[in-house]
């Protein structure tokens, strides 16, 4: 075959099947939509770190440039051409003003560079003052993108809650972010380097999931996990 | 000592009508603080210290003219401000002196501690942190310009930590308020006596500092216990001596019995209560417990109403109760101070002798017990030396002093080189610790304008707004609680009809406090013991772990994960010494000496200046074991390294365990081979050089790291405390701590807080310190010996294995175990 650094997935990466549409999961949280060469993020919450020292936090203010060194890799890696956030791309609705020289002019370039379209989210929800096209949502390919899940709609591909799976086996126990899904939902992880997670068994997840549907995948540090989800706990 | 103190004659007359005299320690303190210096006075507990700290306070006072604040007593513990106020009281009103007393502790009502602010009594009763919150307000020098004296109690429990970096600072302060004061500290006998006189006269303009001993006192009756049962190879719980125990106790008055975990407590009240015919008042006291609970154990022990109590270090320190006549140390002493310590809590009068019992619970504790025995009987002490001072304590103090009032750099500086854990430190490193307060301390100078101190026009630091002061002071202490967890006790789901999935019901009673890490490693259903009971874990919900009675005889998971204190290395080179010196192998119980020479026969003992390395295959996998007597945090680290190394050198290790004595590693590549043809050299395997990029390596995801640098980003003030009530405020309002480390050491790996970080990890979770002389002794002295099965001295460490928590099998294991079972489901193999 040839081309065959656009047509072959990415090596050891499962694949995932979604509403009809295939997915390839990245272990930094990003999900790339190889028919639309497009990658999507969730929750890259650009200048988190930056807004609680206003409040007197002095945490450090490298955050953003860590998240950026991560989607400049992700999208090189996956040769995507539009780049897809699903909302709260900002900590701040006045959070792009913050950024550092350096960090504006990465962020430059990957407007530059490829389509990007950010979706509006609670923390951000007016249009930022950054290239590409500001929307509050998206349909495409009979797919909707949110940023905030929703039960009840087929095909939503959303972020907001940072999901996060625990799993226990023969005595330990790993907590991971992961993507969760059951065929109606997804929800993405958070990708920023600054964001928490919550595990999907706690109430914030709840009645969202058609349970016995759920697929839930882990990210490890170099590749992905699918894993059972009777192996989950709690916390 | 010649001089002879002034004592008043209404204070002499006191003690004339009870027939008693003061005694000769007392009167020195009287005699030397009357002469304008300061005193370290070395003295056991129980030895009438309360007075000796007093006396010239009560002599200064006897006219009643003095007004304002005159003497400052800080202790460890606020129990002890209370109990000393009481102990105070009963003098001060027979002599019918004019003193007022008060305690000022956390519990103090806001009303009084304004008003002792404002007023303050002439004896004033609190603890390092109070401390630093009375001068981090305002005009401080009105409260404490007119202070003569500070009495420090349990000195030696405090210089070892952070605490007492803190009370050093304020000490530095107190003494730039009140030029007059001289200090009056009490210590426990020491390694290092002249450091702490040292470390007390530091602040003082004078530095005319005294050191004091109390001369006298039984030497302790020490002994291992002898039993007739078989002694066990390993394990924690020494389970073989609950009967041997039980009558013991029944045979005294009061025994106190000491073991090193919490878990430990656990088992042992337990087995003591599953053999408890006569019923007698055996209680439990641990951290974990409740408040109230452990109150209520401690009035019960101070009414004489217990029989013995189960406890852990929390009752290390504390109120004096006259009563106890047997002290028992379950498990490895670890330290001969310690437990010189641990034994001074049985009899208080001074000139029986103390009574201790040694219990080990494994071959390898014999050793330590053994080892033990000699160094008390030498009177050696292996205490702590007073270390440099931390940057996150540093950080917290001049926040606080810039609260106060605005500073001059170079005033602060050269007052808090005044404080001995930082008599050392550079210019250069405090402007980055202010630097640090002032914005953050990032290359990247972001933050100026969110700046929490700024310069006034004559180049003073002030605070930015009255915000940051509110901040500092919720913010105060160095004692960082780890994330805890309610522990409550449900009905069990499996007891309902049908076994339900739906939620656990609430209510039900508290058991106490855990870790909240130790949840993350359970699934539900696993049994462990808490509160004197085997429970089975039910599920979690906000910030309670809910759990049933269990019913159970021995609970699935141990929840054992080592003692705080590590073997001292003193104990352990005589361990290593007992170990090579077969002659002496008769004083040591039939069992052991039998185990070191069939040891001998078979393989070949550890001797004292070199590391014993033994490898053999054992089922499907081949085993390293090595012998270093190190301490299980610095074998930990070793085994982190160790694997990282194998792995490069294609061993294919697996995974390890770490005890305190040894540490086993297995993998699948055939060891003694690889060793034998060359192909992997224990000289290069053990080589110094791993403390370099391998160490970087792993301290970048090591969660030991991040739970160091937790601490100290919480000390320093860079993330917030939790406060009861105010935890669940959602991510968005707090920061995972492990979040900010990662970006922090990525980017900036210099930063104040990840040197201060590696500072407390070197000598804290993972010991480096220890293992870097470790390497460097061992150097080029390493004794390879191939086997064909397991030796004598491999059986306990790997008897571990699977009891303790397995590491270095790469903390995605639990995943790709995960992810392999689902592979299997998918293709029909369940």
């Amino acid at each position: 075959m040839n081309n065959a650094a656009l047509a072959d997935p990415i090596p050891d990466t499962p694949v995932l099947r979604f509403a009809s549409h295939n997915f390839e999961p990245l272990p930094s949280g990003a999900l790339f939509w190889r028919a639309r060469q497009t990658l999507l993020v969730a929750d890259l919450h650009f200048e988190k770190m930056a807004s609680f020292a206003r409040r007197g936090q002095m945490l450090p203010p490298y955050d953003t440039a860590m998240t950026l060194t991560r989607l400049e890799a992700d999208l090189r890696r996956t040769g995507a051409t539009t780049l897809l956030s699903l909302g709260d791309t900002f900590h701040r609705v006045d959070a792009s003003s913050l950024l550092t020289n350096s960090d504006r002019m990465r962020l430059d370039a990957i407007v530059d560079a490829v389509d990007c379209i950010w979706l509006s989210g609670n923390h951000d929800p007016l249009p930022h003052a950054i290239g590409g096209t500001c929307l509050p949502e998206l349909e495409l390919d009979g797919l909707l993108f949110a940023h905030e899940p929703a039960k009840g709609r087929n095909g939503l591909i959303s972020g907001h809650l940072h999901p996060a799976a625990r799993v226990a086996i023969n005595g330990r126990s790993t907590r991971r972010p992961c993507f969760v899904h059951d065929n109606r939902l997804m929800i993405l992880p958070a990708y920023g380097s600054s964001t928490g997670a919550i595990n999907i068994l706690s109430p914030a997840f709840f009645g969202l999931f058609h349970l016995p549907a759920l697929e839930v995948t882990m990210l490890g540090r170099d590749r992905l996990y699918p894993v059972p989800v009777k192996r989950l706990v709690g916390g | 000592m010649a001089k002879t103190p002034n004592l008043p004659p209404i204070i002499a007359s006191w003690f004339a009508a009870r027939t008693w005299s003061p005694r000769r320690h007392q009167l020195d303190v009287l005699a030397s603080y009357q002469s304008g210096a300061s005193q370290l006075l070395i003295a056991p507990t129980g030895a009438g210290k309360t007075l000796a700290g007093f006396l010239p306070t009560l002599a200064d006072l006897v006219d009643g003219r003095f007004d304002g604040l005159h003497t400052l007593y800080i202790s460890p513990l606020k129990a002890l401000a209370v109990d000393v106020q009481r102990n105070l009281s009963t003098p001060i009103a027979e002599m019918g002196l004019p003193i007022r007393v008060e305690a000022r502790t956390g519990d103090t009502s806001a009303a009084k501690r304004a008003r002792q602010r404002v007023k303050p009594p002439q004896v004033l009763l609190t603890t390092p942190e109070q401390l630093a919150l009375l001068i981090s307000h305002p005009h401080a020098e009105l409260m404490f310009g007119s202070l003569r004296r500070v009495v420090l109690d349990e000195l030696h429990a405090l210089v070892t930590s952070k605490r007492g970096d803190l009370l050093a600072l304020g000490l530095a302060r107190l003494a730039a308020l009140a030029p007059d004061m001289r200090i009056t500290a009490l210590s426990a006998t020491v390694a290092r006596p002249d450091l702490l006189a040292d470390w007390i006269a530091r602040p003082l303009p004078s530095r005319n500092t005294e050191l004091l001993r109390m001369q006298g006192g039984a030497p302790p009756e020490l002994a291992i216990l002898e039993t007739e049962q078989r002694l066990p190879w390993a394990g924690h719980s020494a389970a073989y001596a609950r009967p041997e125990l039980y009558d013991i106790i029944k045979r005294h008055k009061t025994t106190l019995l000491f073991v090193n975990t919490r878990s430990q407590a656990e088992m042992l009240f337990q087995g003591l209560w599953d053999i408890n015919e006569d019923m007698l008042p055996i209680a439990l006291h641990h951290g974990s417990l409740s408040v109230e609970q452990r109150r209520k154990v401690e009035a019960a022990m101070a009414s004489g109403k217990l029989k013995a109590v189960v406890c852990t270090s929390t009752l290390d320190l504390g109120i004096d109760w006259g009563d106890v006549d047997l002290v028992v140390q379950v498990g490895a002493p670890k330290g001969s101070s310690r437990m010189l310590q641990r034994i001074g809590r049985a009899n208080h009068r001074l000139d029986d002798p103390s009574k201790a019992l040694l219990v080990p619970s494994n071959r390898f504790e014999v050793l330590e017990c053994e080892a033990a025995v000699e160094a008390v009987a030498e009177g050696h002490q292996d205490s702590e030396d007073p270390q440099p001072g931390g940057y996150d304590v540093l950080a917290q103090h001049v926040l606080g002093m810039a609260c106060a009032e605005p500073f001059h750099a170079d005033d602060l500086y050269a007052e808090i080189t005044r404080a001995w854990p930082y008599r050392d430190l550079p210019r250069a490193q405090f402007d980055r610790v202010l630097d640090f307060v002032a914005t953050g301390g990032y290359a990247l100078r972001a933050y100026e304008r969110y700046a929490r101190l700024r310069r006034t026009p004559e180049g003073k630091w002030r605070i930015a707004h009255p915000q940051v002061a509110q901040q500092y002071r919720l913010n105060i202490g160095t004692i960082v609680e780890e994330p805890m967890v309610r522990v409550r006790l449900v009905r069990s789901r499996s007891e309902k009809q049908g076994r339900t999935t739906g939620p656990i019901g609430a209510g039900g009673r508290v058991l106490g406090e855990m870790e909240e890490y130790f949840f993350g490693t359970l699934s539900i259903g696993d049994t462990f013991a808490f509160g004197g009971e085997i429970v089975a874990f039910e599920g979690m919900k906000d910030n309670e772990a809910f759990v049933s009675r269990a019913y159970a005889k021995d609970p699935k998971i141990p929840s054992y994960y080592g003692g705080k204190f590590p073997l001292s290395t003193y104990l352990a080179e005589r361990v290593r010494r007992i170990m090579d010196s077969p002659a002496d192998w008769s004083r040591l119980p039939d069992q052991v000496a039998d185990w070191l020479r069939l040891q001998r026969d078979f393989s070949v003992l550890p001797r004292r200046d070199s590391l014993l390395v033994e490898t053999f295959p054992r089922g499907t996998h081949n085993y390293l074991v090595c012998y270093p007597f190190e301490g299980r945090l610095a074998h930990q680290t070793l085994g982190m390294l160790l694997t990282r190394r194998l792995e490069r050198m294609r061993a294919r290790p697996l995974g390890f365990v770490a005890s305190e004595y040894a540490l086993a590693i297995w993998g699948l590549g055939d060891l003694s081979a690889l060793i034998r043809t060359d192909r992997l050299s224990l000289d290069e395997l053990f080589s110094q050089d791993m403390l370099g990029d391998d160490l970087e390596a792993w301290l970048d995801e090591s969660a030991l790291m991040k739970r160091t640098f937790r601490n100290c980003a919480i000390i320093a003030g860079l993330i917030e405390r939790r406060h009861p009530g105010k935890e669940k405020t959602g991510r968005q309002i707090t920061m995972s701590s492990d979040l900010i480390y990662d970006v922090l050491y990525q980017h900036e790996p210099d930063h104040i807080l990840i040197q201060a970080t590696r500072h407390d990890a070197a000598r804290g979770l993972l010991d480096i310190e220890r293992l870097g002389h470790m390497l460097a002794r061992i150097r080029s002295h390493i004794v390879h010996k191939p086997l064909t099965q397991i030796s004598p001295l491999a059986v306990p460490v790997m008897l571990d294995i699977g009891k303790e928590p397995i590491f270095g099998e790469g903390r995605e294991s639990a995943m790709a175990d995960a992810a392999e079972e689902l592979l299997k489901e998918a293709v029909g193999e369940h």
